[in-house]
């Protein structure tokens, strides 16, 4: 069997029906009404290799749609398969899994978001600052991760805006890049469910002095400095290990009837994924933080393949059946688990794709680029910032020579306003979110309303 | 990592497949058979006596140095050898020394014509592992690297693979990676404009990066910029030292530029070989992943390009008159040799190097010698791989103290080395799903053409860099801890077992028994180990520490055990010290 005929059949197999998944939802809405007192989470879900947003979320009215399925032409999402996300809208079908969550008035789609180093028209191209290296995967990664217009930044977001708040590490479960990393240090990485996270093997007798050299040689100090930022990651693994451990090891059992081991289908079928694994972990670590007294917490996850430059009418439906039912079941998790209300999960991803299809069936590197945001303390069930004009070599087209019409957008919201939006309601005070995200007071608006009080 | 039951490996590849990707191999059991009937070779040692320099021959610790930046570690056996010659005796013996061979798998996924290959010749669970994946290649990579006499070339190789990466993640098929990863180390004591050309016209690279029957028309962007911005010249003009120039990032191509190379490496198509059950329908050869892209004249675009670097090409031409022409205008690009000088350095020496020494790199590579080796074309790889290991940066140890030095081991390292200093053997099973996967680097499988790590990643919370900190966090290096632990103190210490459903398994071993002759006195046995883990260099602390738990196995009390849980605990304790994490 090929590994992707595996994961077809992986996808196929089905777990969180869609129909108990929609009862629950809307039953327990009015749960999510409140959110207890101090606890509140931020989930950023990075999609790496670049979303292609513009088959993610899709115009449904006549005229554009004409318009979209003109260029994109065989890569085009049939206008009858769209999710509605309301008149305007639809979500491509390997998503249907959010349909509930936009009815409940939790999801909302905010369009065309990128790195800019000030507002920019396409008239500006040629005369203001632009973010280093477009279109480039690393470095525009690093300009999500890290919210500014120079790759050469070595702090993300998500480590500073946790180092502003005063809370702990930001806590990955993929890749962490450089989101997590402030001037304290990288991301807490933490491994899946099932996996032992301690020193394995018997330290009784004799060996609790081995057991003990473990703990003396990482907390030594070391002139080298690769030598003491390694001894902190061990220290930080050995500190957290005795707290963390046993929850990271809890994996869903056939007959289980805990509440996260339910939103998430028992992790079997649709949900058997490394991107529903992390979110489970996520949600078993929120559970445990909010009931522990941890304080607010900052976590990442990721999911990779979205590079499609080829074959993408294969590759692209398969990466968001992934992507739909995980962000499904966490959302549902945290309703179960009675947190809703303080957990706010958000895309991003290195760029857009570009609009005009290539000739291997796929789409290259672009800019702009739309995102989901969940939750329960978001003003969902509508959708935020300006779509761009789907017209190759129009206004929101960086291309100006024929050659280079692609339909790769400008962004109209930078990725610090959506960035301050969270972190505004995650309890930043204006000064904070400023020392956060440098780059903020180049933009308007700071707050783009996609989040209640 | 868990101490295993009886059982525990099976538990651990059922975790490690419900937890990867993509589909594991199975349980064996099934009648498969393997598809390299012809497996691959180590390479033997040279016998010839090197020739004369002059040298003083390396002290061990000097020796222990070397062995570690320029193979995959000291073994006492590997040291013997070593301290009998001088560092440049040594490079001569290695670039003399043949490359250890891959297996030679089978195309037949490709030539065979059938529709669902793995069904039609109902191959069994494993056919997915053993025809398509890399897996059998990182476990030959594994078994080769612990015994291997061409021990610079591996690593050499292993270095240029993490540059212009491909990845058995995409594309599909063993025979095909293998065939780019030999290629790599054939040609490793080779010419860089030639590497260039092998790679990226491999139909393996053409699979990976989307060249492969990219049209005239609207070509896909895809290899031409990951060449640029990945395998030659990077995004931003450097100084000779590899500094970006002028403190920021000056382009040193635009989009416009990706267009025109784009459209310059158009009209190839897979070698022919390949059969397709599907029949032929447009100008495109079938998948065949071995040997060199085939040119197809009509599907090549015929307008002038403009190239970055300042080089036009006319409108009129063949394929490789324009693929020539991209890759002599990137391999003569003045960052060509900091770019790629740097990165060799940082992957085989050091994270930090001083630009000075990158200057003197890339000068190496632009005269095509140094330190008498080299042929003085431009791009020769003796010279360049002289000048990095025989630099005063990397052979002084006095250098070696300065608070950025060192790398950080790489999964493949850490592994590696501590099979090699424990007189290990491993059949390489346990690297790929289960413990690769862990720390992060399955070979031959980077997650994307950034390959396991950036190479600009920043050490965090200090200045300076560390590519390979991407990979270093608590779940990792809890997994680091618990090799260690699996490969001392497992199956009554014997290691890893064999898995049955892989041919001739042999399992993972360490055998320190040799090691007890020292036992009775910690400091010498610490020393002992010490050596070839870090060249004698671990810290005071490091050693106070280590020191003290050896002697906690009472000679009296613990009579019959307390050599053997001595050597041990030694072994253990050094693996996992910062002072052997980081590579100075």
């Amino acid at each position: 069997m090929k590994r992707r005929d595996f994961l077809r059949t992986a996808a196929h197999a089905g777990g969180l029906s869609a129909a108990a998944s929609i009862g629950l939802l809307g039953s327990l809405q009015a749960q999510a009404a409140t959110a207890p007192g101090g606890y509140k989470a931020l989930v950023c879900v990075f999609l790496y290799g670049g979303n292609d947003g513009l088959n993610t979320v899709v115009p449904r009215d006549a005229a554009r749609y004409a318009q979209y399925a003109g260029v994109r032409k065989k890569l085009a999402v049939a206008q009858a398969d769209l999710i509605p996300l309301g008149a305007d809208y639809g979500l491509h079908p390997s998503l249907a899994a959010l349909a509930p969550l936009w009815q409940a008035g939790v999801l909302a789609p905010v369009f065309n978001v990128g790195p800019l180093a000030v507002p920019l028209s396409k008239a500006d191209l040629k005369t203001k600052a632009l973010p280093d290296n477009l279109f480039s995967h690393s470095d525009q990664q690093t300009l999500w991760e890290c919210a500014g217009r120079s790759v050469l930044a070595r702090t993300g977001w998500g480590g500073r805006l946790a180092a502003q708040a005063g809370i702990g590490p930001v806590i990955a479960l993929g890749s962490a890049g450089r989101f997590g990393s402030s001037d304290a240090g990288a991301a807490l990485a933490l491994p899946g469910p099932g996996e032992d996270f301690s020193p394995g093997g018997w330290f009784g007798g004799p060996n609790a002095a081995r057991r003990a050299a473990l703990e003396t040689m990482a907390r030594a100090s070391y002139t080298n400095r690769l030598m003491q930022a390694y001894g902190g990651v061990q220290k930080s693994a050995l500190d957290t290990s005795a707290a963390l451990g046993p929850v990271l090891k809890l994996t869903p059992g056939a007959t289980s009837t805990d509440p996260i081991d339910l939103a998430f289908g028992k992790l079997t079928g649709a949900l058997n994924t490394p991107l529903a694994k992390q979110l489970y972990q996520v949600a078993k670590l929120i559970r445990h933080g909010s009931t522990n007294g941890s304080g607010p917490q900052v976590f990442v996850v990721a999911q990779g393949g979205y590079d499609t430059h080829a074959d993408q009418l294969t590759r692209h439906p398969k990466l968001l059946a992934e992507l739909g039912p995980a962000l499904a079941a966490f959302y549902d998790a945290t309703l179960r688990i009675g947190q809703a209300q303080a957990v706010t999960s958000f895309t991003m991803s290195d760029f857009g794709r570009t609009f005009a299809p290539n000739s291997s069936s796929g789409t290259d590197h672009a800019w702009g680029n739309h995102q989901l945001v969940i939750g329960g303390a978001v003003s969902g069930g509508k959708t935020y910032g300006q779509y761009p004009e789907l017209v190759l070599g129009g206004k929101d087209d960086v291309g100006v020579e024929s050659w280079e019409r692609h339909g790769r957008w400008i962004p109209t919201i930078a990725v610090e306003q959506y960035a301050a939006t969270l972190a505004r309601w995650f309890g930043l005070s204006p000064s904070q979110i400023a020392a956060t995200l440098p780059g903020l007071g180049n933009f308007p608006q700071a707050d783009l309303g996609f989040m209640l009080a | 990592m868990q101490r295993p039951s009886h059982t525990g490996r099976g538990h651990w590849l059922a975790l490690l497949c419900a937890l990867a990707l993509a589909a594991c191999g199975g349980g064996g059991g099934d009648g498969s058979t393997s598809p390299s009937p012809d497996p691959g070779t180590s390479a033997p040692p040279v016998t010839t006596p090197p020739p004369a320099t002059g040298e003083t021959p390396m002290t061990p610790a000097e020796a222990a140095r070397l062995l570690d930046q320029g193979g995959w570690g000291a073994s006492e056996a590997a040291l013997a050898a070593a301290t009998k010659i001088g560092p440049k005796q040594w490079l001569s013996v290695q670039f003399d020394t043949a490359a250890s061979r891959f297996g030679n798998y089978s195309a037949e996924i490709h030539t065979a014509g059938l529709k669902d290959f793995c069904v039609e010749r109902n191959i069994g669970s494993n056919c997915w592992r053993d025809y398509y994946s890399a897996e059998p290649l990182s476990r030959e990579f594994y078994q080769q690297a612990v015994s291997g006499a061409d021990q610079l070339r591996q690593r050499t190789a292993w270095a240029l693979s993490q540059i212009w990466v491909v990845s058995g993640h995409e594309v599909e098929g063993t025979y095909g990676l293998r065939d780019y990863q030999q290629m790599l180390r054939d040609n490793a004591f080779g010419n860089l404009r030639d590497l260039l050309g092998k790679m990226a016209l491999h139909p393996v690279m053409g699979a990976y990066l989307n060249m492969v029957n990219n049209e005239k028309d609207a070509p896909n962007e895809n290899f031409a910029r990951e060449l640029l911005q990945l395998f030659t010249i990077g995004p931003c003009e450097l100084t000779a030292g590899g500094d970006l120039a002028g403190g920021a990032c000056r382009a040193t191509y635009d989009n416009a530029g990706v267009r025109e190379v784009a459209f310059a490496l158009t009209g190839w198509t897979y070698p022919a070989g390949g059969t397709s059950a599907w029949g032929k329908w447009d100008w495109t050869n079938p998948s065949f992943l071995r040997g060199e892209m085939l040119a197809f004249a009509e599907q090549h675009d015929q307008t002038e390009r403009k190239l970055p670097g300042g080089v036009t090409i006319p409108a009129s031409r063949t394929p490789r008159q324009a693929s020539d022409a991209v890759l002599d205008a990137l391999f003569n690009h003045p960052n060509f040799a900091p770019f790629i000088g740097k990165q060799m350095i940082q992957r085989l020496v050091t994270s930090n190097p001083a630009p000075e020494y990158v200057e003197r790199v890339s000068a190496a590579i632009a005269s095509g010698s140094a330190h008498g080796f080299g042929s003085g074309r431009r791009g020769d790889m003796k010279a360049v791989l002289a000048a990095i290991l025989l630099d005063p940066e990397a052979r002084d140890a006095s250098r070696a103290e300065a608070a950025a030095y060192g790398r950080l081991r790489e999964p493949t390292q850490y592994t590696i080395n501590l099979l090699r200093a424990a007189n290990g053997s491993t059949d390489g099973a346990p690297f790929y799903w289960w413990i690769g996967a862990m720390l992060g680097q399955m070979v031959y499988t980077a997650p994307s053409v950034f390959n396991y790590y950036p190479a600009d990643y920043p050490l965090p919370g200090s200045p300076g860099l560390a590519p390979e900190f991407g990979l270093a966090n608590a779940a990792t290096a809890m997994t680091r801890y618990n090799l260690s632990d699996g490969l001392f103190y497992w199956n009554e210490g014997t290691g890893i077992k064999a898995d049955a459903s892989i041919p001739n398994a042999t399992g993972t071993r360490t055998n320190i028994a040799a090691f007890e002759s020292s036992a009775d006195d910690a400091n010498a046995l610490f020393e002992r180990i010490d050596l070839l883990l870090t060249a004698g260099r671990s810290s005071a602390s490091t050693r106070a520490a280590i020191v003290e738990a050896i002697n906690a196995w009472d000679p009296v009390k613990n009579k019959d055990s307390y050599r053997r849980e001595r050597v041990r605990t030694a072994f253990y304790l050094l693996l996992a010290s910062p002072d052997y994490q980081v590579q100075r």
